[in-house]
């Protein structure tokens, strides 16, 4: 049994559970790897600091017995600077049986510093020496069996992306666990055993001098050899060419999704679907039942099997397989850290930070983790200013598809068009939310890890669980939005909901009273917004107006929740309100100023 | 006295004082800590300082209230 936990969450539970032990260590040293090792539970994994905001628990059997593995979000001290920390901290308190902390040999110094702060705790430890390929081809030689006596615990050497040395992690863990207490203890006094530990060898003094003193010891540096990837990771963190080339990756990215898509889309799963799947339901259902409105909510022109695999499997699978695809490579390689310190100086301008830039590109995939992923934020501001920017003018990757196959099947310009758009309005966003919060905003601070080709493994792994979460997630309010759609549609109650909408839908926003079902759908899903605009014969303003109005209207339903669990219902309703309010204002001063010209 | 936003880049610096930002100490950015400049972006952009081993971008308005010496 497996559960995700939320930092809000009340802890008692976790804290009273007996047999924990607890998986810690500096953010971006691979402690999700080991969790999903050591569980068999997929986690999903990241080459950047903050991908753990929120804790998971796993089963490890060890010595016969079941403990439960937790993996606590990254930490840089144990002195609770962000949410994530205090988490750990809170953890750290309520006792385990066992911590795994997980150093990075690349980064000796300040992992010590940490593993000198946890290990006051006076809880057995065991340490993980990951990345030790990477120090080793950088130059960096670890003394382990000298490091294992400065921490007065086992010591194993890992490279967890290839999986090496869990094995042995293990067997110590089974060690220390049958030691008791003293067996992974940091230091053996009679003291540290009856509790009243004075001595001072590790908990005296200043961390940072006995962990420099520790790294002295047991590291020795040489010229190291600089891979390709290296020189690359150095090139792409230099003011120039690196902006040039964070550019092009990102013109690359977009590329790659949207012509892909598109490709994908026409070549292979539309004729899929309009040729293969369709005729198939139809030709069922037709045999034994007798054409009215039953067969037509079925498979007639909105019917539930037409509609869903039509939107599901042409319009919006292909966009987000390929989103997936793109984003989780550019996640692992350490792309993402590099194009935040290049636009740091764009996004300080509009009142925010560069490394905002990495939860805005997560919710091009989906707002859901993008606004829980914006707990890595020190300030609560610099929260509710990102998830308002993204609940405004970022479409998910499923709203993305269908803007793209509404917008870019009349003409690539008005697919520019709308993109332009939608950066003048988080531009604006922005400015405004800065504006009327409340705080401060705290600047750039972020760790630029080593440039990395992701394991294939795991990116693979990562991408499965991504499609299939989305396949989970997706289906369920997509075919309750379908079936809503059929109901609408073949019972005539959509006419009458049309007649009364119509002041807004054809006064105001110039589209066809048939648009109205675009608004009710769009509701459960964002993509329904923009999708039932596809059927309808729009001249080339009604498109636009129609993929404005869907693009900033209302937050889908999952949205909505995560924003009254993260902020509260006042800021999760305002948010709603001011999407769906400037929805109308801009489709219609757009609608309007369009009839001028044509 | 200089901090290490206006310095020039590719030499080590000494840093003399830090703002009293938990982060930053937890990132090894300390008084007396030697670190060494690499890159600063135009147009209000970060700078971009190794630590021990670690790269790390500092924002403007942090790394102007870094003060630094040369390291000899």
């Amino acid at each position: 049994m497996t559960s995700c936990h939320d930092l809000n969450e009340d802890f008692s539970s976790i804290r009273k559970k007996q047999n924990k032990i607890l998986l810690m260590g500096n953010p971006n040293v691979g402690k999700s790897v080991f969790f999903s090792y050591l569980t068999g539970i997929n986690v999903l994994s990241s080459n950047f600091a903050g991908t753990t905001v929120s804790y998971m628990e796993g089963k490890i059997d060890i010595n016969g017995k079941t403990y439960i593995l937790v993996d606590v979000p990254g930490i840089y001290s144990m002195e609770a600077v962000s949410d994530a920390e205090a988490v750990a901290t809170r953890m750290l308190e309520g006792g385990a049986d066992a911590v795994i902390c997980v150093l990075d040999a690349t980064n000796l110094e300040r992992n010590i510093k940490l593993a000198l702060e946890i290990s006051q705790y006076q809880i057995p430890m065991v340490y993980a020496l990951n990345m030790m390929d990477v120090a080793e081809r950088h130059g960096t030689q670890i003394n382990v069996p000298l490091l294992e006596q400065e921490l007065g615990a086992p010591v194993i050497p890992t490279i967890a992306v290839k999986g090496e040395g869990f094995a042995e992690l293990k067997n110590a863990l089974g060690t220390v666990l049958q030691g008791g207490r003293e067996a992974g203890l940091s230091c053996h006094c009679p003291g540290c055993k009856d509790g009243s530990c004075q001595c001072s060898r590790l908990s005296g003094g200043d961390p940072w001098e006995r962990a420099g003193e520790i790294t002295r010891k047991v590291r020795k540096t040489s010229q190291g050899k600089q891979s390709f990837l290296d020189l690359l990771g150095e090139q792409m963190i230099k003011p120039f060419p690196g902006i040039f080339i964070s550019l092009a990756i990102m013109v690359l990215a977009l590329g790659v999704i949207v012509g892909g898509g598109k490709a994908l889309r026409a070549a292979l799963l539309l004729p899929l679907v309009s040729q293969v799947i369709v005729p198939f339901f139809r030709g069922i259902f037709a045999s034994f039942i007798p054409e009215g409105v039953l067969l037509n909510v079925l498979i007639g022109e909105y019917g539930i099997f037409v509609i869903s695999f039509e939107w599901i499997i042409a319009l919006i699978l292909p966009y987000v397989f390929l989103f997936y695809v793109v984003f989780s490579f550019l996640e692992d390689s350490g792309y993402l850290p590099r194009a935040s310190v290049m636009f740091d100086n764009i996004m300080r301008k509009i009142g925010l930070q560069g490394g905002s830039l990495i939860t805005i590109t997560m919710g091009f995939g989906c707002a859901v983790p993008a606004i829980i992923g914006s707990r890595a934020a020190t300030t609560k501001k610099e929260r509710l200013m990102v998830s308002a920017a993204v609940c405004f003018a970022v479409p998910c990757i499923s709203q993305t598809g269908a803007l793209i196959s509404l917008l870019g099947s009349h003409s690539m310009w008005l697919l520019a068009a709308m993109f332009l758009l939608a950066i003048s309005i988080l531009v604006m966003v922005s400015l405004v939310t800065n504006k009327i919060l409340k705080g401060q905003l705290e600047p750039l601070i972020i760790e630029v890890p080593n440039l990395l080709l992701p394991s294939r493994k795991a990116y693979f792994k990562k991408l499965w669980i991504r499609m299939r979460h989305f396949l989970m997630e997706a289906e369920v309010p997509m075919l309750i939005a379908i079936v809503i759609a059929a109901v609408l549609k073949e019972t005539g109650l959509l006419d009458f909901l049309a007649v009364f909408l119509e002041p807004l839908i054809s006064g105001w926003l110039g589209m066809p009273k048939e648009a109205v079902i675009a608004l009710v759908l769009g509701i459960v899903r964002r993509e329904m917004a923009a999708a039932p605009l596809l059927a309808l014969d729009l001249n080339p303003l009604q498109i636009f107006v129609g993929a404005t109005v869907a693009l900033l209207y209302l937050p889908c339903l999952s949205v909505f929740g995560i924003l009254t669990k993260e902020f509260g219902v006042k800021t999760a309703v305002t948010i709603a309100l001011s999407t769906t309010a400037t929805a109308f204002l801009i489709g219609g001063i757009i609608n309007k100023m369009g009839l001028l010209f044509i | 006295m200089n901090n290490i936003y206006e310095v020039k880049n590719n030499k080590p610096y000494i840093i003399q004082e830090v703002p009293d930002l938990k982060l930053l100490n937890s990132l090894g950015i300390r008084k007396n800590v030697q670190v060494f400049k690499k890159h600063s972006y135009r147009l209000g952009g970060p700078v971009v300082i190794k630590v021990d081993m670690s790269e790390i971008a500092l924002g403007k308005d942090i790394a102007e209230k870094i003060v630094v010496r040369e390291a000899m």
